[in-house]
């Protein structure tokens, strides 16, 4: 174990002195299985808003999960505002990390406001009895994803684009600095795509967040992210600005099929579009 | 229900409420049970008053852990339709008490239904999982087919034993409180772990909600999903053998007793689990008490045992949950 001099419950003004995010040299394989991580090096700056991408199986989630303690790395190191997960003690490492997964469905019937609740978990003592802070948290959840008017109703009852947004609001009562997303707005329409990225930026503004999202869609994450990296056999590929990473000559190499790149007249932003000529 | 965070206080009062309601109808079982109004000597009334608090503390202990174990196993293994009966833990928890009794010694009974129940849930658990995934319909076939192996090795020790002690086995398998001889000690075990499991279900509350919802959305929020499942089984696996020890098996309670609560309390543990205890407990008195009530209007044929009576109720009840919540569970999963 490495001499650490912060202290793991440490606030976020003196963790900022370095990246908030570092990976290095990361490798994984889930058990018999091929290396999906094959020495991955990242480092995403506090109050980043980054895309991460890549094509299918390229270890994107996987790299969510060992971030998040729900897997071990195999070799290479992660820290999270100069921690590794593992030295977390438990539950803070929820209080500065929170997940939004893929698709969310439970058995039972849980309400809105209770599932944001679930969000205070980690704030919580043994016995889980929330306080006025932990009340105070939801509600301020719920109303900047505007979800406040569905909170008594069961989140089963709700659309794709509602679910998401509470669950966005159970990350955010977590109160944390950093927020992974694993395809957010995969089963949305344009509209729900784009709240919800409207969100996320609105986040990293008015809340210092960090913000990493997982995404297929190379032109909502080019249209929103700060930095975009791109990821493939388990290495990166490319990180920077959209402009730097979306390119013709590394898109085609990394997802073997032909692209053609526009460039958006207001922002400047790159967008790719598909050549079914080819 | 109510859109207001779980408080200390509101929690207090829930516990109180179950606790309060437990107490009456402990009471008022005491009471009717013992039939005070018909003795003449104290000395009668005496025995009357202690047959009838065995048949109370008894009906108490089981019911509350019996209860206990399945809503652990419905949080646990994510499906609504789990219990200790219908995953067969109740059925290896009386082949280990059946063959203790028989073979070792009656009075490591409670220790051979804990392990006959622990090898029965790690079996389920085993058979039904699929690449980190439990399957709902592999994981009620595997109750099924596991209860009709028990039931199986249970007739073959029967076949070997003598008819005295066959009569004996079958009728303690119908699930039985009211015993001839009682067992004040086996109680208290009960009593002890089932409160201990209780203690410890309430600590771990908050993990069962959250792997309801999802076990990687658990550990994401700080829960150690591993340690919370082994803890949980073990404990649930405990009660329930040494609840079989001491009764036989009596099904349903572990299905019917979280679902009431669930449709009066919602779907959050914190609350479920002491509702659950003293409920399961309260339930299980009321079972009790109704047949030593069908006892006069069967004369002069003896009162059902309440494992019969239970499982009449529990099996209507069981089809009602598959036509109402299971679309939606297989659906989920």
């Amino acid at each position: 174990m490495a001499p650490n001099s912060r202290s793991p419950i440490s606030g976020p003004g003196q963790a900022a002195a370095g990246p908030y995010v570092e990976v290095r040299d990361l490798c994984f394989a889930y058990a018999g299985g091929a290396p999906v991580l094959r020495g991955l090096s990242l480092e995403v700056a506090r109050g980043r808003f980054v895309g991460l991408l890549g094509p299918n199986g390229s270890g994107k989630t996987t790299l969510l999960r060992i971030l998040l303690r729900l897997l071990e790395p195999a070799s290479g190191e992660v820290r999270i505002a100069g921690i590794r997960p593992a030295d977390y003690p438990a539950g803070a490492l929820a209080r500065r990390v929170a997940y939004v997964p893929q698709g969310t469905s439970s058995v039972l019937a849980f309400t809105v406001l209770e599932t944001v609740l679930m969000g205070r978990s980690p704030h919580t003592g043994a016995l889980g009895f929330e306080g006025a802070g932990d009340w105070h948290a939801a509600r301020e959840a719920l109303r900047l994803t505007d979800t406040e008017r569905f909170a008594e109703r069961s989140l089963e009852d709700l659309s794709g684009g509602e679910r998401q947004r509470v669950i966005i609001a159970r990350a955010l009562a977590q109160e944390p600095d950093l927020i992974l997303l694993d395809e957010p707005t995969a089963f949305l329409d344009i509209k729900h795509q784009q709240a919800i990225h409207r969100l996320l930026v609105r986040l990293r503004d008015e809340k210092g967040m960090t913000v990493l999202c997982v995404s297929h869609d190379l032109n909502l994450a080019s249209a929103y992210a700060d930095d975009v990296v791109l990821i493939a056999g388990g290495q990166v590929v490319a990180a920077g600005t959209p402009a730097e990473v979306l390119r013709t000559d590394i898109l085609e190499t990394v997802y073997e099929t032909r692209v053609r790149i526009e460039f958006d007249e207001a922002s400047g932003r790159p967008y790719v579009l598909p050549r079914p000529e080819e | 229900m109510t859109l207001q965070p779980l408080s200390a206080r509101r929690y207090a009062c829930t516990v109180l409420f179950w606790l309060a309601l437990w107490l009456l109808v402990a009471a008022a079982a005491l009471v009717l049970g013992a039939r005070v109004w018909v003795w003449e000597s104290s000395a009668q009334l005496g025995d009357a008053l202690r047959d009838a608090l065995y048949g109370v503390a008894t009906a108490s202990v089981v019911g509350g852990a019996l209860a206990l174990a399945g809503l652990a196993f419905q949080a646990l293994l994510r499906n609504p339709l789990a219990s200790p009966y219908i995953l067969g833990v109740s059925g290896g928890a009386s082949l280990g008490v059946i063959l203790s009794s028989l073979f070792v010694s009656v009075l490591l009974q409670p220790i051979f239904g804990f392990l006959g129940a622990l090898v029965t849930v790690g079996t389920v658990y085993t058979i039904a999982q699929r690449r980190g995934r439990l399957e709902p319909y592999t994981l009620l076939l595997s109750g099924v087919i596991l209860n009709a192996f028990y039931a199986a090795l249970i007739m073959l020790t029967m076949s070997l034993v003598k008819p005295e002690t066959r009569g004996d086995i079958a009728y303690w398998m119908m699930g039985n409180v009211s015993r001839f001889d009682l067992q004040w000690g086996l109680v208290g075990l009960v009593a002890v772990l089932a409160v201990g499991a209780a203690v410890v279900f309430a600590f771990l509350a908050k993990g069962f909600n959250l792997i309801a919802v999802g076990e990687e959305t658990a550990g994401a929020l700080g829960v150690r999903v591993d340690r919370v499942r082994h803890v949980t089984f073990v404990v649930a696996s405990l009660v329930t053998g040494a609840a079989v020890a001491l009764t036989g098996p009596i099904g349903f309670v572990g299905l019917i007793v979280p679902h009431l609560l669930r449709m009066l309390l919602g779907p959050d543990h914190r609350r479920l689990v002491p509702a659950s205890f003293f409920f399961g407990a309260t339930f299980l008195v009321l079972a009790n008490l109704a047949t030593g009530l069908l006892e006069g209007a069967v004369a002069p044929f003896p009162p059902p045992p309440v494992g019969v009576l239970t499982a009449m109720c529990g099996g209507p009840f069981f089809v009602y949950l598959l036509r109402t919540r299971w679309r939606r569970t297989a659906e989920v999963q």
